[in-house]
C-alpha cells in the first residue's frame, strides 16, 4: 500500500520551497525529505538550486518522495510539484513561485495577510492556498521561520509521522542548547496548528504548464567571449526582496549630512543632491534611501550619530512610497 | 541534525549495511573515513569542496585519522599527495574544474612514476567564462594523464568506487593512482538513500593493509631514487609499462568489482547497459545523464520503441570491448557528452566509441554526437527524448544528416540584445579635485589632504547598486571608501571571489568602467601585462587617454594564498599598479573554509570545533608584512570603520602608483553570513578587531613604518575578547576550557604589535 496520496507519472510525490538565501529552506528540505526516507522507509531524494547565490538571494529547495521500491533516476529540478511552500512572502515580485503548480497542489506561504490578497499577488486561481505566520511565530518564540514552515509542511503532507520531528528537534537541540528544544517544539506545533486552509474555486484546473526561464542571450546575441559592452545595467535589479523584515527609516530632520551612513553602505542606497547650503555655498545633502537596493542590513542605523535613521517594522507597501530614487546618468532610450 | 540509521543485513551478504541518505560528497568523506586515508592534501573548489568539509566535521567527532593538510592552491595539494604517496601513505584528494587543471601537471608524474592514490573528481565546467556547476569538460583532461578513472552515476556508486578505487590503485598488476569522477551538484549535492557498511573494519578488511608494491623513502636501509631523468629510448620502455599497467587495470576492475558485489550485494560491469539486450537505438551518456534517461527508455518501450542506454563505470581503460558487444545490434546511437573537444567534430568519448566500432568490420551503428548540459545546464526527461527522436530519425533515414551538433544552444531574440542602461562614466567624472598628494620635501613621504567625508559624496560610486552580495557584505564599503580617494580612470582586475561573483553575474554586472576577471593563482601577473600594455601602446601612439589611469586588482584573502607567487613575483617587478586585498579571513565565496588569513581558534568549516579540535590549528598569515619585505614603494592597512585614515592611503596608493611602483594595500572586512555576527554590527566589529591590535593601522612608505592609528595612545586599546564575542565563530574560545588558546592568539597578537611599534620608532627597522 503506498503511503503517498498523489504520484507523478514517474510514482513521485514532488515538493518546491521556495526562499530566499538564510531562512533556512534548505535545512527544512533536507529534514523533511529525511523523516520520509529514513523514518517512514519510503525512497526520496532532495536537494536546491545551486549557483553562487548569497545570502538574501533567491534559492530553491526540492523534495521527492515515491514508494520504497521506486527507483529515482530523475535528476532536474522539479517543475511540476504537488506542493509549494514560499518561505518568503515578497519573493513573488522577483520570481514566479507558483510556476507549473500542479492542478489541485497546495501553495503554502509564510504571511500574516489575509487568502484574498496573498492569492492576487501570487496569482492563484487554483488549487489550495495555505497560510501560516511563520515570521510571526518565530518572533514570538525567538526560533527561525523555518521551524513553523516545517510544522505546517507535516500537516500537509499528512503522511509524515509529525513526532518523528518532534524527536528530530529534540535530539538537535538537547545536547547543547537544551534551553532550545522547548521554543522550537513549540513553533513546530503552533506551525503545524496555525496554518490555515482555503480551496481557490476558479472552476478552472487547466493550470499552465510550468514556464522554463530562458537566457536573455542566445549564440547570435552574446557578445563574443562572453564579453558585456553594456556595463552597470544591475541598477535595474530590484532587491527588495532580501529584506528580512526591517528596513531604516530615514527622517531627513534630524540628519546633519556627516555621511557616516553612506560609508558604511554595502549597497550603495543613499541618495545626495548637492545645493547651496545657508551660506549660499554649494554643498551636499542627503535626500533618501533607494530602498530598491535596500538588503535591511542596518549597518546606518549604526552608524548614524544623531536620531535621522532608524529600525522600521517594514510593512506592505512602505518602501515604494518613501523610496528615494538615485539619479543615475540613464542613457535616453536605454532600457529602465 | 542526526542521522537516523536503519539496520539491515540482507541474506546471503556478509556485512552488515546501514541505510542512510545522504548526498554523493558525503558518501565520498565516508569511504574515506572508513578507509582511514594517512594524508588528504586538499584546496577547496566548488563543488568538490564539501568532502574535505565533511571529513574535517568527522574528524572534530573522532571518527577518523587522516591527516588533513590544507595546500596553497591545487598545485600544492598534489605536491602534498606526492610526496605522502612517496613516503608510503595511503592518500586522498578531491578537487573540481579549474582546481584539476592548476594540479594537472603532477597528475602524469605520480601516474609515471607510479604512486597510487585515490581523487575524487567532482566534475564541473572549467573556466572561462566562469561557471561553477557541473560538465565533464575538466574530466576531459584526464583524459592523458595516465590515471584509471572510474565514473559513478549516483552517489551510491561514489561510495562503492571509492572502496574499489583503492583496490585497484595498489594492486600489484596496475600500480596506479585513481580518479573516481561524478557528476558536481548532481550527483554531489543530491541526497539519496544510500547503503554503507556499519562497520569501518569492514572496509578496512577488503582494502587490506597497503602492499608493500611501491617502494617508499622512509626505510633508510632500503634507499630509493624517485623520478630518475630519462631519454627516449629508456621513456619509451617506461610509458609501455604503463600502458600495459593500465589495461590490466580493466581485467583487476571485473576482479574487485566482483569480490565488491559478494560482500556489497552491489555489482558494477565496465559498461552500465539499461534495456540493451535487444536495442535498436540507444544514448551513450557518462553519469547521471544516463540515469535520467533511463526513465525515458521505459517510456519509449512502452510505445514499442526498442531503446536502450549505455554508460560507462570506466573511462580509461576504456572499455572499447564491451563497447563493440554492446552496440552489436544497435541500429542508430546518439553520444551525448558534457563538453567539446573543439573543432573535432564530437568531443573526446565520440571519437573512442567511433574508434572502438571500427575495429568491429560487421558494425554498422549510425553514430551521432551531440554537446549538451555544459556548465550544469539542466537535463530533463524531455532532453532525453528529443535526444532519442535524433537517434530514432536517423535509424528510420539510414544515415546521420548531422553527425555532429550540439544540443540546447540558443539563437536568441535580435530584438533582445543588450542596450546601454548608463552613461559610460569616466575621467572628470571620477575627478573630485578635492583631493591633494604632495611630496614633502624634508621627509620625502606624501602628505594626502582630503575632504571632508561628505563633500566626497558627490563623486561617483565605482560600484554600480544591484550588486548581489549579502546584507551587510563588509566589501563594497571597503572597495568605495578605497576608491574615494582615487580619482580619475580606472582599470580594475577582480580575481574570482565574492566581489567578482556579485558584481558580474552574465548579462548584468555592476563595472562602470573596464574590468577584467582572472582566476585568483594569476591577477597580480595579468594585470601587470594590462599595465606594461598600456605605457608600451601609448609609447607607440596607438592609444589616446591621459597619463593618469590608475590600475587596481582587488582580491580576497584567498587570492593572496593560491595567488601569492604571482603577487611576489608582480611587487619584485615593481609594475605602476595597486593591488588592494579585502580579508574576511576565509574563502567566503566556496562555503567558510579556512584561509592562511584565518586567525587561530577560529572556526570556518574546515577547522570546525568539537571534541578533538577547536578551530583553526596555526597563526593568521601576515600578508602586509611579507609584501612589504619585496620592498615596494608602498603597503598599507586600512578599514571602514576610520574612513578619513583610508580615503588618505588611497589617495597615497594612486601616487606612488603612478609615479613609483607596485602598491599593495589589505583591508580588513566582515562576512556576517560566515562570522556568524549581526548584519547590523560590521562596522562595530572591524573597529574592535582594530583597537585589539589585531589589526594595526599602518603604512610602510618607501620601506619606513608609520603606525597610523594608535589605539594604545589613543587610550583605545581593547582585549582580543571585545572584538571576538561579536562573532558566532569565536565564541568557543571564550569559554574557560579554552583560555590557553586565547591566551596564544593574545600573546601573538601582542608580539607582532611590538613589533610594529618598533618599527614605527626606527626607520631601519
Amino acid at each position: 500500500m503506498s503511503m503517498l496520496p498523489h504520484k507523478n507519472e514517474l510514482g513521485l510525490y514532488e515538493i518546491r520551497l521556495e526562499s530566499i538565501g538564510g531562512l533556512g529552506a534548505n535545512l527544512a528540505g533536507k529534514m523533511l525529505a529525511e523523516v520520509g526516507v529514513i523514518g517512514h522507509r519510503m525512497n526520496g531524494s532532495n536537494f536546491s538550486s545551486y549557483g553562487s547565490e548569497k545570502k538574501g538571494s533567491p534559492v530553491k529547495s526540492f523534495i521527492r518522495f515515491c514508494d520504497a521500491d521506486v527507483e529515482i533516476r530523475d535528476h532536474s529540478p522539479i517543475e511540476q510539484p504537488h506542493v509549494i511552500g514560499v518561505f518568503h512572502e515578497t519573493l513573488y515580485k522577483t520570481v514566479d513561485v507558483v510556476n507549473g503548480l500542479r492542478p489541485g497542489g497546495i501553495v503554502l506561504v509564510n504571511s500574516a495577510r489575509d487568502f484574498a490578497q496573498v492569492a492576487q499577488d501570487l496569482n492563484l486561481r487554483t488549487g489550495t492556498l495555505a497560510i501560516v505566520d511563520a515570521l510571526g511565530i518565530s518572533v514570538e518564540e525567538k526560533t527561525r521561520v523555518n521551524t513553523a514552515m516545517l510544522g505546517a509542511l507535516f500537516r500537509i503532507c499528512d503522511f509524515l509521522d509529525p513526532e518523528s520531528m518532534r524527536t528530530i528537534i529534540r535530539k538537535t537541540f538537547e545536547k547543547k542548547v537544551p534551553h532550545l528544544v522547548e521554543p522550537n517544539l513549540r513553533t513546530f506545533d503552533r506551525g503545524y496548528e496555525e496554518v490555515r486552509f482555503e480551496r481557490l474555486e476558479s472552476g478552472r484546473e487547466d493550470i499552465s504548464a510550468f514556464r522554463r526561464a530562458e537566457p536573455l542571450l542566445g549564440y547570435l546575441t552574446q557578445e563574443a567571449g562572453g564579453l558585456l559592452s553594456v556595463v552597470a545595467n544591475s541598477v535595474l535589479k530590484d532587491l527588495s526582496g532580501s529584506r528580512q523584515g526591517y528596513v531604516p527609516e530615514f527622517h531627513v530632520d534630524q540628519c546633519i549630512h556627516c555621511a557616516a551612513c553612506d560609508t558604511v553602505c554595502p549597497d550603495l542606497c543613499f541618495v545626495w543632491e548637492k545645493r547651496p547650503d545657508k551660506k549660499g555655498n554649494p554643498q551636499m545633502f542627503l535626500t533618501g534611501i533607494d530602498y530598491q537596493y535596500c538588503k535591511g542590513c542596518l549597518k546606518c542605523v549604526e552608524a548614524c550619530p544623531t536620531d535621522a535613521l532608524g529600525d522600521l517594522r517594514e510593512e506592505h507597501g512602505y518602501a515604494e512610497l518613501h523610496r528615494t530614487p538615485q539619479h543615475f546618468a540613464y542613457v535616453s532610450g536605454g532600457r529602465v | 541534525m542526526s542521522i537516523q540509521e536503519e539496520k539491515l543485513l540482507s541474506p546471503g551478504l556478509s556485512a552488515e549495511q546501514l541505510t542512510v541518505f545522504e548526498s554523493g560528497n558525503e558518501m565520498a568523506a565516508m569511504a574515506a573515513a572508513q578507509i582511514n586515508y594517512h594524508i588528504m592534501g586538499y584546496f577547496p573548489i566548488t563543488p568538490s569542496t564539501e568532502i574535505a568539509q565533511y571529513l574535517d566535521m568527522m574528524k572534530v567527532r573522532g571518527e577518523h585519522d587522516i591527516q588533513l593538510i590544507p595546500a596553497d592552491g591545487e598545485h600544492g595539494s598534489a605536491g602534498i599527495c606526492y610526496g605522502a604517496a612517496a613516503a608510503g601513505a595511503r592518500v586522498f584528494n578531491a578537487t573540481s574544474a579549474n582546481g584539476f587543471l592548476y594540479m594537472i601537471e603532477q597528475l602524469p608524474v605520480q601516474a609515471g612514476t607510479r604512486f597510487p592514490m585515490v581523487m575524487n573528481l567532482v566534475t564541473r565546467a572549467v573556466s572561462g567564462p566562469l561557471d561553477i556547476r557541473g560538465d565533464h569538460s575538466d574530466l576531459y583532461y584526464g583524459l592523458n594523464t595516465g590515471w584509471v578513472i572510474l565514473t559513478a552515476r549516483t552517489p551510491q556508486a561514489v561510495y562503492d568506487m571509492n572502496i574499489m578505487a583503492l583496490r585497484i590503485a595498489e594492486h600489484a598488476d596496475v600500480r596506479l593512482p585513481v580518479i573516481v569522477a561524478y557528476d558536481g551538484f548532481f550527483t554531489s549535492h543530491q541526497k539519496r538513500r544510500v547503503r554503507h557498511f556499519a562497520d569501518r573494519a569492514t572496509v578496512q578488511r577488503f582494502v587490506g593493509e597497503r602492499p608493500p608494491v611501491a617502494p617508499h623513502v622512509l626505510d633508510p636501509a632500503k634507499p630509493v631514487v624517485i623520478g630518475a631523468y630519462m631519454n627516449g629510448d629508456d621513456l619509451i620502455n617506461n610509458h609501455f609499462q604503463q600502458s600495459e599497467a593500465m589495461r590490466r587495470a580493466g581485467e583487476v576492475f571485473l576482479e574487485v568489482a566482483d569480490e565488491y558485489a559478494q560482500l556489497s550485494g552491489r555489482s558494477y560491469g565496465t559498461l552500465d547497459l539499461y534495456r540493451m539486450e535487444d536495442a535498436e537505438v540507444a544514448l551513450f551518456l557518462l553519469n547521471s545523464a544516463a540515469e535520467s534517461a533511463k526513465d525515458v527508455v521505459d517510456r519509449l518501450r512502452e510505445q514499442g520503441i526498442q531503446a536502450g542506454v549505455i554508460s560507462p563505470n570506466t573511462i580509461r581503460p576504456f572499455p572499447a570491448e564491451a563497447i563493440r558487444n554492446a552496440l552489436r545490434g544497435v541500429k542508430s546511437l546518439l553520444i551525448g557528452e558534457r563538453a567539446d573537444s573543439y573543432g573535432a567534430g564530437g568531443a573526446n568519448l565520440t571519437h573512442e566509441v567511433k574508434s572502438a566500432l571500427q575495429e568491429d568490420k560487421n558494425n554498422h551503428t549510425i553514430v551521432l554526437s551531440r554537446v549538451f548540459g555544459v556548465g550544469g545546464k539542466d537535463f530533463y526527461a524531455s532532453d532525453a527524448e528529443e535526444l532519442f527522436g535524433l537517434t530514432i530519425e536517423a535509424m528510420e533515414r539510414g544515415y546521420a544528416e548531422t553527425p555532429f551538433d550540439y544540443y540546447g544552444h540558443q539563437p536568441g531574440d535580435a530584438g533582445k540584445k543588450l542596450a546601454p542602461v548608463v552613461e559610460p562614466m569616466h575621467g572628470s567624472t571620477f575627478k573630485s579635485g578635492l583631493i591633494q598628494v604632495n611630496v614633502n620635501e624634508e621627509t620625502g613621504k606624501l602628505k594626502a589632504r582630503i575632504p571632508p567625508l561628505r563633500a566626497l559624496t558627490d563623486k561617483p560610486k565605482r560600484i554600480a547598486s544591484g550588486h548581489g552580495a549579502c546584507p551587510g557584505c563588509g566589501i563594497f564599503p571597503g572597495l568605495e571608501l578605497f576608491f574615494k580617494g582615487i580619482e580619475g580612470d580606472v582599470v580594475t582586475l577582480f580575481h574570482t571571489g565574492c566581489a567578482y561573483i556579485t558584481t558580474t553575474g552574465y548579462p548584468y554586472n555592476s563595472h562602470k568602467q573596464s574590468f577584467i576577471h582572472n582566476l585568483f593563482q594569476n591577477g597580480p601577473a595579468t594585470l601587470s601585462g594590462t599595465v606594461e600594455a598600456f605605457f608600451e601602446r601609448k609609447r607607440r601612439g596607438e592609444i589616446e587617454v591621459p597619463d593618469d589611469f590608475t590600475f587596481v586588482m582587488v582580491t580576497g584573502d584567498g587570492g593572496m594564498d593560491i595567488g601569492m607567487g604571482s603577487a611576489i613575483g608582480t611587487a619584485l617587478r615593481n609594475h605602476k599598479m595597486i593591488i588592494l586585498e579585502y580579508d574576511n579571513e576565509g574563502y567566503m565565496n566556496t562555503g567558510a573554509q579556512l584561509s592562511y588569513s584565518t586567525p587561530i581558534g577560529h572556526m570556518t568549516s574546515t577547522s570546525g570545533v568539537g571534541r578533538k579540535q577547536q578551530g583553526k590549528p596555526f597563526h593568521h598569515k601576515d600578508t602586509p608584512q611579507i609584501m612589504a619585505a619585496t620592498n615596494i614603494p608602498y603597503v598599507f592597512t586600512g578599514t571602514e570603520a576610520f574612513p578619513q585614515d583610508l580615503v588618505m592611503k588611497a589617495a597615497k596608493a594612486q601616487w606612488y602608483a603612478q609615479n613609483e611602483g607596485m602598491v599593495y594595500g589589505k583591508l580588513l572586512i566582515t562576512c556576517p553570513l560566515n562570522w556568524k555576527s549581526e548584519d547590523r554590527d560590521g562596522e562595530k566589529i572591524i573597529k574592535a578587531a582594530v583597537d585589539s591590535c589585531f589589526f594595526p593601522l599602518y603604512e610602510v612608505e618607501r620601506g619606513i613604518t608609520t603606525i597610523t592609528y594608535n589605539p594604545d595612545s589613543k587610550g583605545k586599546r581593547a582585549p582580543l575578547s571585545d572584538w571576538l564575542r561579536y562573532m558566532g565563530k569565536t565564541k568557543h574560545l571564550l569559554k574557560e576550557e579554552n583560555r590557553g588558546l586565547l591566551e596564544q592568539f593574545e600573546r601573538e597578537v601582542e608580539r607582532r604589535w611590538e613589533k610594529l611599534q618598533a618599527r614605527h620608532e626606527s626607520p631601519f627597522l
